[in-house]
């Protein structure tokens, strides 16, 4: 890269800064050709915020298969008043509905009840008894909506922003902007509760046009959480150690043509990262350490909670291990009993399925947060409760709920966030938003997440075939009212 | 969403690299304005004063330019270096002993000639030209999205690709039967798979909105075709008019508008007479699977046949209202939308309706529809198909009896195409008729509808591949130049727009792709001229004084060295081990992940990996491994793979400790090194001396220089010693070497620690790179 290019481009103000720009990675116009692969040598090196950030890392709490907002947080008493009644036709204006049997009647689901909890107010059904007690931490997004009816292109859009795969998600953007902070751990981690690895799997966590070192890397449930990770079977330590110090000469004798080389000497180094990876990652998601009441409190004393509850009990350490985004999945518990729900998605026994799945949830995510408090990582982490859609207001088959984009809740907790706060609010039956102004969609969720982390959405950006891309495509608004 | 600042966004962003190309070194040497959008005329080869190192047109370009930066080219490099050089390019695959044996001690006039000749008659060319081509053409055999669901029969248009590299089919006619086979040659099966390069797209059959769903792929299809063939980057287009490059919002659909009445059968019968050896094996295995399950299958269908009307209107109730109103409206009422719609439901669907139906009004008590018979008719068929679940193992484990082509419904009656406000699919507003960009030189499409067709994929295809088509040739030139030399003549190979990168030989772009079409298109012709250059044969070793010039290496004072891509480094490893099945084509493969590890489950209890039964189909070369987009084979993910989303066009090179884990730790790795080991003992005795020297010439073309002997045998004895202690503690197992003929000579410890060194071998930059 010649000088004028990097001085005009500082001055343009679309640089991160000399460290970044040293690094090779220039925002706007991203690598400069692979004659300056050089600059690629060192591509998760730490790189400076455009403004200094409230949170280091993120935990981004995907509740797959869309829980129903109506059932959890967002009170609605003339839905359950109007329970049974058709959808009052001024509600549905406007909008396409895709109810597979047709727009049922409105329906609320039985034994519900309601409550106000901590100093903020905050409604939470009988669904979330421990969630609730952490009330006073969280601020409601009430006003989310996104697009899309069916869930795998609305959990693309909810992590990268389309509706077709092939964007980078939004960890993938973090991991770009920021590099890692431990290079002992891949600094963009996604988790699952489970044996069986999200459905779409990678597209999801892909680094879509960005490098492929800027992907999530799926840990596997278990001890050794990194495909690869282990020495083989036949392999001693000694062995392993005498092996890679033949590894290290043979290319120090053969790299004497290349001494200025750093992409070849990159690869030198990366064997002993992944030699240091091999201790640090397995030790990191070993929960043996921790305490019969930390693992309680993350419900792992229950049949139903255990599993997701370890999961997060994870996100925990590798958040303080300095991973940047971590990005967790739910599924539904392992020990559930033969054709309960898979996931949140009630299209019919909504009770029977809202009731395992937040049973599965309440303990591990109060717990979670109650966790990062106590050893004073909350204020440096953000946790998102985020869902592809919600549902909506009226039945479907009798006992269920259809998918909902036009109006559903999602919340965020931790640095920086306005801690018991709410902003917009769907209309009287939870069908949807009632101020457009005010709708709150995946690319403004973005936007926000972003600039609790120091950085502002407009100036992320990386060039791909010619065309300067960022994480929120050409949308995005930082929600104010969400932060401190 | 409230705020777009798209278009400030934009002309803010756009200035970055359009002023920094201002006092480029690159651009100077350009006198008169080039541009993409005029037909190249071909231009006269430069003067040049070292007229000695000149063996083809090419170098003279090369030169005229790196002489008016007073530089001189780089050495040549000796025969072995060479000959490694350009098997690996060419074949993705490093050159035998043998071969390089050969090679150096050839003394004809016309050796390079025949090395050349060599390496692109072979099929193993094909293969490593096809895996480019299938990054573009963003193949994989699953669709994607939640469901992923296979493609069974996609692997068919992965080998047209691969025949029409190695038969040399003349790009132009690549071109035509990709976009229009169908139309253009309706007899032609061969022509009709090659369309599988527009049914390429990731898609998700259950989705709601089939409105949304043609956009999307419509969307899909006109962006990959503009990237691909004219490395126009237009999706900015479909939201605003473009900012950097001329072409309206209009423009885009009307360019789009080309595929709106095509439509993708998936199921087409093939040929009588046309079925190969996989074929013939599915159909024998499929006829004994039907013939094992018949009786359970007519079972299930009687129990289902009196809940039909009601399931398949169950089934269809499930879309978003205008898509619904499509498909209930009496085929007479159709439009070509409703057409369109109807012909996607039936595909994705089926026409029964299925069970979903059934199973809902059964098991929800609830359910007004609910009845004793319904539960009772669940249950039935539920226990019918335990039944049939039995005879899983009868199933064919791959392929299909099928293929996949576009196709038209209506010669006429064709779904109209909308400017989309903002690019919204729910705003349409103006409709718009087929056409071209006023960019692409002011052409415009013949368009002759046929007796089925619309014909406006004819009219495309035939533009794309007229040889006055201003882009088309130079496009695909500066594809394969990149191949050789890391970046392309525009290193933007996907954008030669505004925003895109200027040419550093204009001259040289032009001369390649008028040269192309003259010689009829002749893809491995252009190889050959490039392979058999100059500057192809320049050394790799550093330079200072020329990076201080062009630290860029823009003129290519240097030969770019490059990290193997991840294709090329699985298949060199099972080469060199003497393990690699050369097979070429046929359904696609799953390898496993890891030794034991059957990979992950779906909620049926069905492997989403499901291993190759057959043990030798695991050695395949990497082309062949199933792409599955959820999936992706752990081995090569790590190393920069094409991401099959979108048009793959350059292959990045990172370098991560998750790389370093793959080669070193994977057991695959583990047990190729032990087979390279036994090859290894096998080809050069016991000595100890002739077995590094055997192993060198292998992996490295070369033989040990006396330091790195030094340090094999030093690593050898203390790795000896290592095992040894390890045996004392009572447990005695090794890694030995795999397939030694005579083992009677063996000491086991001392081949342990010989395959341990030969893993830490491939590990090394010297095998991991090219040079």
């Amino acid at each position: 890269m010649n000088d004028s290019r990097r001085k005009f481009l500082i001055n343009a103000g679309l640089g991160l800064g000399g460290a970044a720009a040293a690094a090779g990675f220039i925002p706007g116009v991203g690598f400069i050709g692979t004659a300056m692969a050089s600059d690629l040598v060192d591509p998760l090196a730490p790189k400076p915020t455009h403004f200094a950030g409230k949170v280091k890392s993120v935990i981004w709490l995907h509740m797959k298969g869309a829980p129903s907002s109506l059932d959890l947080f967002d009170y609605k008493p003339e839905l359950i008043r109007l329970a049974g009644q058709d959808v009052p036709a001024s509600f549905l204006r406007g909008l396409k509905t895709f109810t597979q049997g047709g727009v049922g009647k409105l329906y609320a689901a039985n034994n519900r009840d309601w409550k106000q909890h901590g100093d903020s107010g905050a409604w939470f059904s009988n669904l979330l008894p421990n969630m609730a007690s952490q009330a006073d931490k969280m601020a409601f997004i009430r006003s989310s909506v996104t697009v899309g009816a069916t869930h795998d292109i609305s959990i693309l859009k909810l992590n990268t922003g389309d509706l077709n795969p092939g964007r980078p998600s939004l960890g993938a953007w973090v991991n770009y902007a920021l590099g890692s902070a431990n290079r002992d751990l891949p600094s963009y981690v996604v988790l699952y509760n489970g044996m069986r690895e999200p459905d779409a799997g990678s597209v999801n966590w892909s680094s879509g046009f960005l490098p492929a070192v800027y992907q999530g890397t799926a840990f596997r449930p278990g001890d050794s959480p990194i495909v690869y990770l282990d020495r083989p079977e036949l392999r001693s330590v000694s062995q392993q150690r005498n092996s890679l110090d033949l590894l290290n000469q043979l290319d120090r004798l053969r790299g004497l043509g290349h001494t200025h080389d750093t992409e070849l000497q990159a690869r030198l180094r990366s064997y002993e990262l992944a030699e240091r990876m091999q201790l640090t990652a397995p030790e990191a998601v070993d929960l043996k350490g921790e305490s019969a009441a930390t693992k309680a409190l993350y419900g792992l004393d229950d049949n139903t909670s255990e599993g997701y509850g370890a999961t997060l009990l994870r996100a925990r350490r590798l958040v303080e291990r300095g991973v940047r985004f971590v990005q967790v999945v739910s599924a539904a518990p392992d020990n559930r009993p033969e054709g309960s729900a898979d996931d949140w998605d009630a299209h019919h026994d909504l009770d029977g399925n809202h009731g395992l799945m937040s049973r599965m949830v309440d303990k591990p995510v109060a717990g979670l947060l109650a966790d990062l408090e106590s050893r004073g990582l909350l204020d440096s982490t953000l946790v998102v409760w985020a869902s592809e859609f919600g549902r909506s207001p009226w039945s479907e088959s009798g006992t269920g709920r259809d998918h909902n984009a036009f109006g559903y809740t999602q919340w965020i907790a931790g640095g920086g966030v306005k801690a018991g706060s709410s902003y917009g609010e769907t209309d009287a039956i939870g069908l949807k938003v009632t101020n457009k102004d005010d709708a709150v969609d995946t690319y403004d969720l973005h936007a926000t997440v972003l600039h609790l982390l120091g950085l502002d959405h407009l100036k992320v950006t990386y060039l791909n075939n010619g065309r300067s891309e960022r994480p929120t495509v050409v949308y995005g608004r930082v929600i104010d009212e969400l932060l401190a | 969403m409230k705020n777009i600042q798209c278009l400030a966004l934009l002309s803010v962003l756009f200035a970055g690299p359009l002023m920094a190309e201002e006092g480029s070194p690159a651009n100077s040497v350009t006198e008169k304005r080039w541009s993409p959008y005029e037909t190249a005329q071909k231009p006269a080869v430069p003067v040049v004063s070292q007229k000695a190192w000149v063996r083809t047109p090419i170098d003279s370009f090369v030169l005229a330019q790196l002489e008016s930066k007073q530089l001189k080219p780089a050495v040549e490099v000796d025969r072995v270096t060479f000959i490694r050089r350009a098997t690996l390019d060419a074949w993705g695959l490093p050159p035998t002993p043998e071969e390089v044996k050969s090679f150096a001690a050839d003394r004809s006039s016309d050796a390079y000639e025949k090395l050349v000749d060599r390496l692109l008659a072979s099929p193993r060319f094909g293969e490593r030209q096809a895996r480019r081509w299938l990054d573009l053409a963003r193949y994989a055999d699953s669709a994607g999205f939640e469901n992923d669901a296979g493609r069974p029969n996609n692997w068919r248009y992965r080998d047209y690709v691969i025949a029409a590299f190695n038969q040399d089919k003349p790009f132009d006619l690549f071109i035509k039967e990709q976009i229009a086979g169908d139309e253009l040659w309706p007899d032609s099966q061969e022509a009709k798979i090659a369309t599988g390069y527009l049914a390429g797209y990731p898609d998700n059959s259950n989705s709601r909105d089939m409105i949304q769903r043609k956009y999307q792929i419509e969307t899909d299809i006109a962006d990959n075709v503009s990237e691909t063939f004219l490395a126009t980057t237009m999706a900015c287009a479909r939201c605003h008019n473009h900012k950097q490059d001329k072409i309206s919002q209009k423009e885009y659909f009307q360019f789009q508008s080309v595929f709106s009445n095509t439509v993708f059968d998936t199921k087409k019968e093939l040929a009588k007479g046309s079925e190969s050896v996989w074929d013939k094996q599915y159909v024998e295995q499929f006829v004994k699977y039907q013939a094992a399950t018949k009786h359970i299958r007519d079972a299930q269908r009687k129990v289902l046949d009196p809940y039909k009307d009601a399931s398949i209107q169950y089934q269809k109730s499930r879309y978003i209202t205008d898509t619904l109103a499509a498909l209930q409206k009496p085929e007479k009422e159709q439009n070509g939308l409703d057409k369109w719609i109807n012909f996607r439901w039936q595909s994705v669907s089926g026409v029964n309706g299925g069970t979903g139906y059934l199973k809902l009004v059964a098991e929800t008590k609830e359910h007004p529809e609910h009845t004793p018979d319904k539960v009772a008719a669940w249950d039935e068929y539920q226990r019918l198909q335990k039944e049939l679940r039995k005879f899983d193992d009868l199933k064919p484990a791959s392929g299909s009896s099928n293929y996949t082509a576009a196709t038209e419904l209506s010669a006429t009656d064709i779904p109209p195409t909308f400017v989309r406000f903002g690019g919204i699919h729910e705003r349409p507003t103006e409709a718009v008729q087929p056409g071209l960009p006023k960019l692409w030189g002011n052409a415009t499409l013949d368009i002759k509808p046929t007796a089925a067709s619309s014909g406006r994929r004819t009219a495309l295809a035939n533009w794309l591949a007229s040889p006055e088509n201003p882009l088309t040739a130079r496009v695909y030139v500066n594809r394969v130049w990149a191949q050789y030399f890391d970046r392309g003549i525009i290193s933007t190979a996907e954008n030669f727009g505004r925003a895109g990168d200027k040419p550093t030989h204009p001259e040289l772009l032009d001369w390649l792709a008028t040269n192309f079409t003259e010689q009829g298109w002749s893809i491995k012709k252009l190889h050959r001229q490039i392979l058999l250059s100059s500057v192809y044969r320049q050394s790799s070793a550093e330079r200072p004084e020329a990076a201080k010039v062009d630290p860029e290496n823009k003129l290519l004072a240097t030969y770019p060295r490059k990290r193997l891509e991840a294709e090329v480094i699985r298949d060199s490893l099972l080469y060199v081990a003497g393990v690699l099945n050369e097979e070429v084509g046929g359904p696609s493969v799953l390898p496993p992940v890891t030794a034991g590890d059957q990979g992950p489950v779906d909620e049926n209890g069905n492997r989403l990996w499901p291993v190759s039964k057959t043990t030798s189909d695991w050695n395949r070369r990497s082309i062949y491994i199933y792409s599955k987009r959820s999936l992706p084979y752990p081995m090569l993910q790590n190393f920069d793979p094409a991401d099959p989303s979108k048009a793959h066009h350059k292959r990045d090179v990172t370098t991560t400790p998750l790389q370093a884990l793959t080669l070193f730790n994977s057991p695959l790795v583990v047990n190729w090194s032990q087979s390279l080991a036994g090859r290894v003992i096998n080809e050069a005795g016991t000595n100890e001396k002739a077995q590094l020297d055997r192993l060198y010439q292998v992996i490295f073309s070369r033989l040990p220089s006396n330091q790195e002997r030094a340090s094999l045998q030093d690593f050898l004895n203390k790795q000896e010693n290592i095992i040894k202690t390890q045996a004392k503690d009572g447990r005695f197992a090794v890694a030995v070497p795999i397939g030694v003929a005579d083992t009677s000579h063996l000491n086991p410890v001392r081949t342990a620690a010989f395959v341990d060194m030969v893993q830490s071998l491939v590990n090394t930059n010297e095998f991991v790179y090219r040079f």
